[in-house]
């Protein structure tokens, strides 16, 4: 049984098909990328799983359960959480107590709550900022803060939805350690990500989408040698053809 | 738990000043004053009640409602059946509590301000409905805007009235303090933090598992328990209730007022907005009551103003940053002693 199995989701915004008939399967321990060009509809996909807003038609499936009309919060409980691109912090707190919120999910005790909150921040090593106000933080910052915050609700399943933005070369190659070391502790990851570099060193499985389908999914070596990818989204550069 | 943004300067100034309005009877015995007392803690606990429900990111502006089902409720259970208000102040609240989430659960649904017209609405519909009905379902005898005069017993603890002033005062002194522990409580604990998401950022908090309506719920069921049974106090302090003060919109502005100039989502915020705001109320309505009737309101009115435009988040913040200042000053001397070669003005 795949963790995480969808279906043939559907979902138009008016008139506008954002995601067609797109499935996917996701194996417990994978690091899934899902790739594609601005509108390809990765961050629709990552908000149907999360339930911000229910597909059209078709379904998901998490550990053999029917998610179909959760809310959000009961999917977190279920162990899948999720980062936004456009991140949402809470700027009035501090990085200690954003990510407090999150452990909460998992205990009633503050103290609890706290202690794994400050495993978390030294983790993604972000324990030096645990008393900054999160609103005084960088953008770049709040991307990591977003990451910590969806740790500390212990998922099994974590989308992340481009943390790499923004970062500088070596943090990206620190960045990529660290995501490697979560899925070695038994999470599973989907990533949306645009650097091709990291994609293609992170993820054993590529899926890339064009105007809202599925267009090529494969390893990295078949999905960069895929002549409709490199025309659709990847370009020369990281083609080989 | 880790100590953060302490601010011991802050502790002490409460612990006195929480030791002076304790010992106030013992000096002040001119009931005017004590009156004026009342009225700050009163306010004081209204609005730290009511500050429950805006942690949550929502605004209130129909607490009267609850001051006007808490007091009705107690107030109709004495004079019908002679339950003690001790005991009917409960049974005020529980219906509050039931009423709250009534209200809360569809307007809670939706995002932007229709949780606050849906509050203004609620009592407005309430306050005009008692206003027109002599009897209500049941036989309930509302007496319409004539209101409820509470049957005098005199010196009787046990019905909760008092000849003097002071045990009025340490209710409510009790009363606020009870109120403000809990506030403070729940900012500690997962409740808080929810809330303090939840107003934040739903979105963000949904995805980490809170259950957004369920929390706010819970915030405004305590909110609206807190402030029925304020309602009883208002009843028996005044030994008067009627529609138009207990249920009327100028009584649920004062509540937010209190918090919203003081700093709402705070502990102690709304305790602050009504040491200012309770005297300067009261005093304006004895001087210029008679004469320029509703320049207490005008007033207010212009506070707000000025408050939302140069301190959106009430007086609570820069009183806090003036704190940590004043502590950081006193505290620098004891630092710079402490490095062995600091120049003196004797060296050399």
């Amino acid at each position: 049984m795949s963790l995480l199995q969808v279906e043939k989701i559907n979902k138009n915004f008016g008139g506008l098909v954002a995601v067609r008939d797109f499935s996917l399967s996701v194996e417990k321990g994978e690091i899934v990328g899902l790739i594609g060009p601005n509108g390809a509809g990765k961050t629709t996909v990552f908000n149907m799983i999360a339930h911000f807003y229910p597909p059209d038609s078709g379904r998901i499936f998490y550990e053999g359960k029917d998610l179909t009309g959760m809310k959000p919060y009961e999917i977190c409980q279920l162990g899948i959480a999720r980062t936004f691109q456009v991140t949402k912090p809470f700027v009035n707190n501090t990085v200690l107590e954003n990510v407090m919120v999150g452990a909460f999910s998992r205990t009633n005790d503050p103290r609890e709550a706290q202690s794994k909150s400050l495993a978390v921040l030294r983790k993604v090593d972000f324990f030096a900022q645990r008393n900054l106000l999160a609103g005084e933080l960088t953008t770049v910052d709040h991307k990591r803060l977003e990451l910590a915050r969806a740790l500390a609700t212990e998922p099994k399943l974590l989308l992340l939805d481009e943390v790499m933005a923004g970062l500088t070369p070596s943090e990206k190659v620190q960045l990529l350690g660290l995501l490697r070391s979560i899925r070695d502790e038994g999470i599973t990851l989907i990533v949306v990500e645009h650097d091709m570099k990291a994609v293609m060193t992170l993820c054993e499985r590529i899926v890339l989408m064009h105007r809202g389908e599925k267009l090529v999914e494969g390893t990295p070596q078949q999905v960069s040698s895929n002549p409709q990818a490199i025309a659709a989204y990847l370009g020369e550069e990281y083609g080989t053809t | 738990m880790e100590k953060e943004n302490r601010l011991t300067l802050g502790w002490w100034i409460i612990g006195i000043g929480g030791v002076i309005f304790l010992l106030v009877p013992l000096f002040v015995r001119n009931p005017y004053l004590l009156h004026i007392f009342i009225l700050i803690f009163y306010f004081a606990y209204l609005g730290t009640a009511w500050g429950l429900i805006s942690m949550a990111g929502q605004l209130s502006l129909g607490h009267a409602a609850l001051i006007g089902i808490g007091g009705y409720t107690s107030t109709l259970m004495f004079m019908e059946w002679g339950v003690t208000p001790w005991a009917g102040m409960f049974v005020g609240a529980a219906i509050c509590g039931i009423v709250g989430v009534i209200i809360g659960y569809p307007a809670f649904r939706l995002k932007g301000p229709y949780f606050a017209l849906t509050s203004i609405a609620f009592a407005e519909i309430l306050r005009i409905y008692v206003e027109n009905t002599e009897e209500g379902p049941f036989g309930i005898p509302l007496k319409a805007a004539m209101g409820l005069l509470i049957p005098l017993k005199g010196q009787a603890p046990e019905v909760f009235q008092f000849q003097e002033k002071e045990p009025y005062y340490y209710i409510a002194f009790a009363m606020m303090c009870i109120a403000i522990l809990i506030n403070y409580t729940i900012t500690r604990r997962k409740f808080g933090f929810y809330l303090m998401a939840i107003r934040s950022d739903q979105d963000a908090g949904e995805s980490l598992g809170i259950n957004s309506t369920r929390y706010k719920l819970m915030a405004m069921a305590l909110s609206c328990v807190l402030t029925a049974i304020g309602g009883t106090f208002y009843a028996q302090y005044f030994r008067y209730i009627n529609p138009e003060r207990a249920m009327g919109l100028g009584m649920s502005i004062e509540i937010a007022l209190v918090g919203v100039v003081g700093g709402w989502q705070t502990v102690l915020g709304p305790t602050i907005g009504s040491i200012l705001l309770s005297p300067s109320g009261e005093l304006v309505r004895a001087y210029f009551g008679g004469t320029y009737a509703g320049l207490h309101l005008f007033l207010y009115g212009l506070l707000l103003m000025v408050v939302i435009l140069f301190l959106p988040n009430g007086l609570n913040d820069p009183i806090r940053r003036a704190l940590k200042r004043l502590e950081a000053r006193i505290r620098r001397p004891a630092v710079l002693t402490a490095q062995p070669n600091a120049p003196t003005k004797d060296s050399g």
